[in-house]
């Protein structure tokens, strides 16, 4: 396994931090170890991958440690494209407070490979979606990408 | 009921913070255990996992999420959570759904990635003192922990060098264990010069805020036997909950203790623990609730546990060896993987695959305890070869 802070002399062991001295809590997340490199392929080269259980015939996208069905460790990573099809869709009218959209927004459930990433779909009316259309993801520029999922700016008709 | 073996058991290392996802950190367990005993997911029937507060990891359904890592995917599955005792209460869950004749393998999978609370989980126990009469003081855990250390060291005449010499013994055991993040030896010095946190409790007399999950894999009698020369057999399971109003109890005795070890010795036909049981790993988040609890699981009297424990009968080489695993201060504490990692020390015990930390003699008959929710509830079970 892999550490991101090691403490390992007994007596310097914090209980908790001084630099964390409050405790309005909130959360951090690590991505993982696939997710490390997920996102960073997402980030550095624009590219969405996904790791392949052979034993399953299953490419999971976005990129796994392990195998659910079989429990295999997975390690052979593949370039999937950018290219998926809608596998679901819904247009979204309310924003959270209850108050309307401006505009509609469409929030697809893409397949790529045997993985699906729900993400917006711009480009196209609510009335042009359907099942199964082909569409692309539009990665944001360089400079703008963080590790984020949200590196992808959105999905486009193809 | 059906007889239930533990037949393979593995964990991670417990560190500060961990890159692992919860997900991964329990897959790396899972996977550990299964490798153990030769078996593949596929011959597993059914998954009873354990994690305490969603908060910790910042995962609501924290069931459903770790489901996956612990081998669930398309098989019955279902979470037990009581806070602290959850590690050991999980053991007793999975014995169900073997001993009740509905399945003949069980993965049992505990994790805690503890680190993801931010910016420390006591944030997120604030939330569990009664939001009226106590939060208002805004405790933290500490404070309930030192009122309780101080009226056992007030009953019995205890002092705080008593007390610190468990994270003397547990923090350089914890040494031997390959999980245990801590590469140094410690001191009565250096526990009873780390700076005071909340009176009478110092800093290392404080278990190591931990991520990292352990798991075992249960099968009935007949499933055991065909998979391994040596089966650990779970003779007993107990467990008992006092009230939520943790003040209104005694606090310098554990009863709740007593009610869940009497339980798992009479299932185990256990009639004079103190002389029977030949390995103890009693809960031990601080120091002095290790020696607490010896005295709750009846394997101490009350009063004398500190003059037992400086005459080394809690000695690896002693007549009762305590927390041979290092425990809680001497491995680190993932909530409910901690409490795991005591049934996968007795495991390798009763086994004899201890390795540095075996406990010599051929050790026969273990127990291993947890206590938890608001300081009230205690699962015991008791192991056998
Ligand atoms: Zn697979």
């Amino acid at each position: 396994m892999a550490f991101l802070e090691r403490s390992t002399k007994n007596t310097e062991n914090r209980y908790w931090y001084p630099e964390e001295n409050t405790f309005p809590v909130s959360n951090r997340y690590t991505t993982g170890v696939a997710g490390q490199r997920f996102f960073g392929e997402l980030k550095d080269n624009a590219r969405i991958t996904g790791t392949r259980c052979h034993s399953c015939q299953v490419t999971f996208v976005p990129a796994r440690m392990f195998c659910e069905r079989c429990f295999a460790r997975l390690d052979d990573w593949l370039d999937v494209g950018s290219e998926g099809t809608v596998f679901s869709y819904t247009v979204a009218y309310v924003n959270r407070d209850g108050s309307a959209k401006p505009e509609p927004a469409i929030i697809a459930a893409v397949r790529v490979a045997d993985g699906i990433l729900v993400h917006r779909l711009l480009g196209c009316n609510a009335g042009e979606v359907t099942i199964g259309m082909k569409v692309q993801a539009v990665f944001r520029p360089e400079a703008e990408r963080t590790g984020s999922i949200l590196d992808i700016s959105h999905f486009r008709p193809v | 009921m059906r007889k239930v073996a533990v037949i393979g058991a593995g964990m991670t290392k417990f560190v500060r913070r961990a890159l692992e996802t919860p997900k991964e950190l329990s897959f790396e367990a899972t996977k550990a255990a299964l490798d153990s005993c030769g078996l593949r997911l596929e011959d597993i029937e059914c998954v009873a996992h354990g994690s305490a507060p969603d908060a910790f990891d910042g995962v609501h359904q924290k069931g459903e999420y770790l489901a996956d890592g612990c081998g669930g995917w398309n098989k019955p599955t279902m979470r037990v959570f009581v806070g602290g005792a959850t590690g050991v209460h999980a053991i007793i869950h999975g014995w169900y759904h073997v001993a009740s004749g509905m399945f003949d393998t069980c993965l049992v999978v505990c994790e805690e990635k503890m680190s993801n609370a931010m910016p420390h989980a006591q944030g997120f126990f604030l939330t569990i003192f009664d939001h009226t009469t106590e939060r208002a003081l805004q405790p933290n855990l500490l404070w309930i922990f030192a009122l309780e250390k101080n009226r056992y060291m007030q009953r019995y005449g205890y002092t705080k060098e008593d007390m610190a010499l468990v994270a003397v013994k547990n923090k350089n055991q914890g040494l031997k264990h390959p999980a245990s993040q801590f590469k140094d030896p410690v001191t009565l010095e250096d526990i009873l010069n780390s700076e005071v946190m909340a009176y009478p409790v110092n800093r290392l007399d404080v278990s190591p805020v931990s991520d990292g999950a352990a798991a075992v894999v249960l099968a009935s009698e007949k499933v055991a036997k065909r998979l391994t020369d040596k089966p650990v057999w779970v003779e007993g399971v107990g467990w008992s909950l006092d009230t939520a109003y943790w003040g209104t109890r005694d606090l310098y005795y554990p009863r709740y203790t007593e009610h869940a070890a009497r339980m798992a010795y009479k299932m185990a036909g256990i009639r004079e623990p103190h002389k029977q049981i030949n390995i103890a790993e009693p809960y031990d988040p601080f120091g002095y609730k290790a020696l607490h609890h010896m005295e709750g699981l009846l394997l101490s009297p009350r009063g004398k546990t500190v003059q037992l424990l400086r005459d080394g009968y809690f000695d690896m080489d002693g007549n009762l060896p305590m927390c041979p695993s290092g425990g809680l201060l001497g491995v680190g504490n993932p909530i409910a993987a901690a409490g795991m990692m005591k049934i996968c020390e007795l495991f390798w015990q009763l086994r004899g695959e201890a390795g540095e930390r075996q406990v010599p003699g051929n050790p026969k008959l273990g127990v291993a305890q947890a206590w938890g929710d608001l300081m009230q509830v205690s699962s015991v079970v008791v192991m056998g070869s």
